[in-house]
Parts: structure tokens; sequence; C-alpha cells
């Protein structure tokens, strides 16, 4: 288990009010692995709520990657979608908790508002 | 005559030339192609090492076409000794059965023979030589020949089994036929194509939809979807002609997503067989009337990957509706940014419109209520992300200069903005017709609030913005010399003054003034953008017109269908009418399916509608053209629980009759006819 990962996952609950915004519910369980390592989590997704623990057991939908991907996404670093595409993650179940999960990860490191950036340019007040 | 021959069934689609022969091709994507990777690129039949040459092809069905052929050169086959059938289909796999005639009294023996490859290129790279990343290999066995290829965890792989002995090796199967006098040898091929997820499996194994339907299903879902369409009686056969037509493809072009598993809407054969957000969106409320089960599925994913970060690369923003998803190499490897790519202005202000219209349509409050915060963070955008300058207005300027799209409106190649003089303005960009779109997707979202999310306080917000936003709009864009709006404003807010089918759109949204509506509708219907058959993108005396010029003078069916729609709103019902007749009889030099876009050539000049050179077809918002402007000449607009039925059909129509259009009022019939001068009742 990485620090960030389980900082991510802690963060979550708090979080939930702001990103979970629809009406969805169910719930994903991960499996994170690093060589024949494997650790579980498990979030229970409902409107403006999610709760985290170390379970497994049955689920609307399970994602599959590495740790090391993991690390990535919730860092700002990869994309999900884009992992899924390419194969280095999986998911099967219900698309839409991935969907609603993947607002938990923020924007990737060093990136600026694009109306700062086009009102420089223009040179008009930020 | 055709150049290529292609059959789909949602987005896996073969493109053969006239023979049923692929052959590699950088300008045009020949092959065997299912979620944006090429899975044939070779498929070459021979008789005794001769090629063969067309009799004719039956493609009267969009999954599976019957080649008629005779080896050797054209000037041999009147007394050629024996044919050939080719009989394909795609439904999953592709499948080709192959029957050689031997039309002579003795025996004979052929070297029947089909060369096989697979280069596996990415939509995307069609055009390009460059060498693939992965490692291909290529497996011949028995009855079976395999390609494979690899990059990392990208795997995917095309498997071609025969019936038949074959001698197979790794660039295609060998068959030695005999045939009696009088005698056949058939033979069937098939093609599977796979794609490989995390455990070996083939992904689309797991779709709660199946992916691999047999012929059978996929013509009875066709069927399905024809048959719950409202039926049409009319005089007029080109409209009759493409009316079916177009149901047939918009049931054809539906796909089922191997990363959302739901079944969604492709846009256009060949290049886009994908989900757009704009296409998808546009054919959406062009199909409402007819088809409003096809609805749900697009909008919720469109929610469901609405933008929720900033992200340069995909010109992501919190609550931007995607431009475009492809499942490809480049977008899983991040080569391309299509997973999903953002650069789209005007899906957004579009996402709202589309749900408010469904809901005057269906009565389907829940869908509304489950997309509440959805559709708050689409309206959120227009004031924030997307009034990227602080001006009032939306604008664009992608931050992939690389990969992304310059102009990201409907009118999305390079050029397709430029002054009347033919200049191009810098970036940011903000287009009139986005405008038109935030003004109505406010209206409409001010509707939802009051009548759906219980929120009158913020209903009466947007209302007020969305009038501040129609009196500045139609101060700053307003050309009061030309009497039309610019086509857009550029980086320092000044016109950029091009004469444009996007006025028309404009009266769609309803963001033109009662005044200013008059000169707009003239300027449409006049001589320097009414080809006679449709408005051109672009008025024949700009600078940068070209009759053959993709958004740049070629008319757009589409489009018209949106222009005929905001001129029925105010009121120019003949002026629709004539729209509708135009596109209705270009519709019949395309066999009753609306190409993506046809040339701006004047109606009398050629008396004939061209083809734009590579437009795409079918494509899903023309094949929903001729659904619009049935609704606008019937005049269908819901009102309430019930719908208003106001018909104004073109003269020389005749009679026009939709039975059972679907809706909160259950199953409605609408008759018009059109005016003529015998008619004594209803003349003029």
């Amino acid at each position: 288990m990485t620090e960030t990962t389980e900082r991510f996952f802690a963060t979550l609950p708090a979080r939930a009010p702001a990103v979970l915004r629809s009406p969805v519910r169910g719930t994903l369980q991960l499996r994170l692995t690093t060589g024949d390592h494997c650790e579980h989590w498990r979030v229970e997704l409902a409107p403006g709520s999610a709760r985290v623990t170390r379970e497994t057991g049955p689920a609307d939908a399970y994602w599959y990657g590495s740790i090391d991907l993991f690390d990535r996404l919730v860092t700002g670093r990869a994309h999900g979608v884009a992992s899924m595409l390419r194969n280095e993650s999986t998911l099967t179940g219900d698309v839409v908790l991935f969907l609603a999960f993947r607002r938990f990860f923020p924007t990737r490191p060093g990136t600026r508002d694009p109306r700062t950036v086009a009102r420089e340019q223009t040179g008009r007040p930020a | 005559m055709k150049e290529q021959v292609s059959i789909l069934d949602g987005n896996t689609f073969l493109v053969s030339d006239r023979r049923g022969d692929i052959e590699r091709s950088q300008d045009f994507p020949t092959g065997l192609f299912s979620f944006d990777t090429r899975f044939l690129s070779t498929w070459v039949l021979t008789v005794d090492g001769q090629r063969l040459h067309p009799l004719s092809v039956d493609d009267a069905f969009s999954n599976r076409t019957r080649f008629f052929l005779v080896p050797g050169p054209p000037t041999h086959y009147l007394d050629a000794k024996a044919s050939v059938i080719r009989s394909r289909s795609i439904g999953g796999s592709f499948t080709e059965e192959l029957t050689v005639l031997n039309h002579s009294g003795r025996e004979v023996e052929f070297v029947v023979r089909v060369d096989m490859g697979a280069d596996f290129a990415d939509v995307f790279e069609i055009k390009q030589s460059q060498r693939k990343q992965g490692r291909a290999i290529t497996a011949p066995g028995e009855n079976e020949l395999r390609f494979t290829y690899r990059r990392e965890g990208f795997h995917r792989e095309t498997v071609v089994r025969t019936d038949a002995e074959a001698t197979i090796d790794p660039t295609g199967m060998t068959f030695h036929v005999r045939l009696d006098p009088h005698g056949e040898w058939i033979n069937q091929l098939d093609v599977d194509t796979v794609i490989y997820g995390a455990r070996g499996e083939d992904i689309r194994a797991n779709l709660p939809l199946g992916a691999s339907r047999s012929i059978a299903e996929i013509n009875a879902e066709h069927d399905e979807v024809v048959e719950r369409a409202p039926k049409l009686g009319c005089d007029c056969q080109p409209l009759a002609g493409a009316y079916l037509r177009s149901l047939n493809d918009l049931a054809a072009l539906r796909y089922e997503s191997i990363a959302l598993g739901v079944r969604l809407m492709a846009a256009g054969l060949p290049w886009f067989m994908t989900l757009f957000g704009r296409d998808s969106i546009f054919t959406s409320l062009q199909v409402l009337p007819f088809l409003p089960d096809l609805v749900p599925p697009t909008i919720t994913m469109l929610a469901g990957l609405q933008g929720f970060r900033v992200d340069d690369f995909r010109d992501e923003e919190p609550g931007k509706i995607l431009h475009e998803l492809r499942y490809g190499e480049t977008a899983g490897f991040e080569e391309q940014p299509h997973s999903p790519y953002y650069g789209s202005v005007d899906s957004t202000p579009l996402f709202v419109i589309l749900l408010d219209e469904y809901e005057r349509w269906t009565g389907d409050v829940a869908l509304v209520r489950q997309l509440e915060a959805p559709a708050r963070g689409a309206l959120d955008w227009i004031d924030t992300y997307g009034d990227l300058l602080g001006t009032g207005y939306v604008w664009y300027q992608t931050r992939n200069p690389e990969t992304g799209l310059g102009n990201q409106c409907w009118k999305d190649s390079w050029d397709a903005i430029s002054y009347s003089d033919g200049r191009l303005p810098g970036f940011p960009r903000a287009t009139c017709e986005t405008q038109g779109y935030a003004y109505d997707a406010k209206m409409r979202g001010a509707r939802l609030a009051r009548t759906v999310w219980n929120d009158p306080a913020y209903a009466e917000r947007l209302e007020r913005e969305a009038a501040e936003l129609k009196e500045r709009f139609n101060r700053d864009f307003w050309l009061p010399d030309r009497e039309f709006y610019a086509l857009a404003l550029d980086p320092d807010g000044r016109p950029v003054d091009a004469l444009s089918s996007n006025i028309g759109h404009l009266l769609w949204s309803g963001i033109v003034d009662e005044n200013k509506a008059g000169p707009v509708a003239a300027h449409l219907l006049g001589p320097r953008l009414f080809s006679g058959w449709g408005v051109r993108t672009l008025a024949d005396d700009q600078g940068r017109y070209n009759p053959i010029g993709y958004h740049v003078g070629t008319v757009w069916p589409f489009d018209n269908s949106f222009i005929a729609w905001g001129l029925w709103r105010y009121g120019f019902r003949e002026e629709a009418g004539r729209i509708c007749e135009g596109i209705l009889s270009a519709s019949r030099h395309f066999g009753g399916r609306l190409p993506e876009a046809f040339a701006g050539y004047e109606r009398g000049l050629t008396d004939y509608a061209v083809e734009y050179p590579t437009a795409c077809s079918p494509q899903a918002w023309s094949a929903g053209t001729p659904l619009l402007l049935l609704r606008v000449m019937l005049g269908l607009e819901p009102q309430g629980e019930h719908l208003i039925i106001d018909p104004a059909v073109p003269e020389g129509m005749g009679q026009v009759e939709l039975l059972d259009i679907p809706g909160r009022w259950g199953l409605v019939d609408a008759l018009g006819r059109s005016r003529t001068a015998g008619d004594p009742v209803r003349r003029r």
C-alpha cells in the first residue's frame, strides 16, 4: 500500500458531498496489484456520500489495475478511461459507478485555469 | 457508380471496392473496422490468378452485400465459363460465402485464392504510414489464419476460419477446386475480431447486450426499430424513400460501447463510427418525435462522461459535455486525446436543450430529475469556463495545439471561420450559433428548474441572464449595414463578418430579435446562400467560398433541417418549405440516403446534387434530417399534454400522413396536404 493511495481513500467521505451530486448508488470493489501482492478497497457510493472499507465481497462494479497506476490516477498523472482503453486497467460491471468514482481524481499537477491563460494572452483583466 | 461498398453493424463496418476486395489505402479507410481498429487491411479474391470483375452488386441492406463477379477483365465476360458470388454480412463477426459456378459442360479445375492481411491500424493512423509501435504476428493454423497485435496490455486479434480445405500461408488461403459440368463450389470464411481484456477474454463477451448477435437477431432488431416508428403515408416518393432509408440507417448506426456497455449511436461511416457529443445530440433532437427510445442512453452517457476537472490535453473543464469518444490504440496510449476529448464549444448548451426537448415530448420527468446535477453543471459551464474572456459570450480556444481541434463549433475544419474577405481571425473565437444555443439552454433550463426541479429562483435567474444575453448579442453581432449577424467575434471583440448558414441556427434558438428575423430569412433563401437544394455553409460571394469546400460552401442536410426548424419557429413556413423541398429532392440523387454534405453548386447549373468527395454516408444527423423536415412540414409541437399539429406542406408535395406519433399524449396521427392551384378549400 502506498501513502498516496491511503491518503486518497481517507479524503473520500469528506469530499463526497461536493463530488457525488448525481443519484448514483452502488459498490465499487478495487483490486490493486503489485507483483504477487494484492490489496482490496471497497467504496460504497451514494448521493453525497462515500464509505470506504478494506473488505471484499460482491459488488456492482470491479476495477483491476496496478498500485502504481492507481497512484498515478489519484495524483492526476494518469487518466482513468485511457488506461482502460490500453488495457492497463479493467472494469467489469456498472460503468456509471466508475465514471462517478473517477470524479475524485484530481487535476494534473501544474494545470492552470484556462480563463486566466486566455485573458492574459488577450490582455484582458483576469 | 459508387467506388466503395460498405456494410455496417453499429461501429463494426467493412468498406471494400466494387469487387468486394480490400487493398491497403491511405486516403480512404477500406477494410474491416471495429472499435476504431482495422482488423482486415487486405482481402483480395483471385481465380486462377486473375482478379474479378463486378457484374452487379446487391447492396440494398446495411449489413449484407452480394457481389456477382466474373474472372478476368471486362471484355471477356460475355462468354464467361465461370462466375463467382461473394455473399457477405456483418454481425459481431464478418462472414463471407464464396460460390464458384462452372457454366461449362465439362469438368474444370480452379485455383481460388484470398489474399489476407491485418495491419491493426488505428482509425487515426490510416492517413499516415508510420510503423506500429507494437508487435504483429501471423500464424497459419489448421483451417485458420490468425493475426495478432500486441502493445503492452493492448491486444487485438483477427482470426480467419475456412470451412473448405485450404493451403494456408501467412498472406492468405488457397483453394484447389474441381467442379463437375455446371457444378458449384461453396465455401464460407468467418472472420472474428477479438479485443482482449485483462484476463485474456474478449471484452465484448462481457457486454450486457452481447456483442456477437446473429444476422437474424440484427435484422429483427432493425425491423423492431423501424416498426416502432410512426408510419408515413405520402404522395411524394423522395420523402417516402428517404424516410425508410433513414430509419434503417439509424437502426444500423447504433452500437454497443465497449467501455460503457450501452447502445449508443455512431455518428457516421467511415470516419466517425463512434460517440460524438454534438452529433448525437443533434440526431437525438431530430429523431425525438419518431424514436424517443433512442435518446435516454445517449443523454445518460453524455452526463456520465461530463467533464469534471481541467485537462489541457483533452480540452476538458468541469461541466463540459464531450466532443468525441474513441476506443482505439491512439486514444489508449494518449497519442490522441479522445478518451474522451472535450473540444466542442456547443455540446454543453445543446445537452440542456436536448434534455428539455426530450421531456416536452415524452413527459419523462424521472430522467430530468436524475440528470439535474449534470444539467446544472452544464449551465454553470456556460458562464464560467465557457466564458473564457469574461465578456458574457461563450468562446473556444484549444489548449492542445498538436492534436486538439482549432475550431470547436460544428464547422470544425481549419478554414471554416473567416471574415468576409477570407482572412482568418485569431483565437479565442465566439461563433454566433453558440451564443444562440447558450440563450436557448438558459430558457429551457429555466423551464426545467420551474417545472421539475422546483427551483423558481434559479429559473428567474436563468431567464434574466438569457434576456441580457439576447440584448447583448443583438447589439454586438448584428451588422446593421448588411442586415445579418456576424459569423463570430474575434479575440478583440470585433465581428467576423462572413455571411454563413450559422445565422439559420440563430432562428432555431430564438435569440433573434423579431425585427431582425425577416432580413435573416431573406438572406437564408437569397441567391448567395440558397443553392436551390439547400442553404450553403458559406455564401457564394465570400472570400473562402468553394462549392466543394467541407464547411465553406457545401450544403449540409443536417444544417438545413435546423434552419428549416428555425424558419418555422419565426413563422416563415413557406421559406421552411422551400428548404424541405430542396433537400428532399436532393435525396433522390443519393438513393434516399442523404450524405454528410453535397456540393454547393446552383441547382439550375447541374440539376443534379453532387456528393462531397469524401462525405460520410450513412451519417446519423443526415439520416435524421428527413425526420426533422417532416416535423417542420407537419408543424408538430408539444404543448403541455398535447401535440399541436399545424401543417404547411410545400406546394407539389401532395398529402403527407404520419400515423402513431408517440409522446406524452399516447399516439397521435397528423395529416397535411400541400396547397395547389386546383384546391378550392385551402387556396391562398
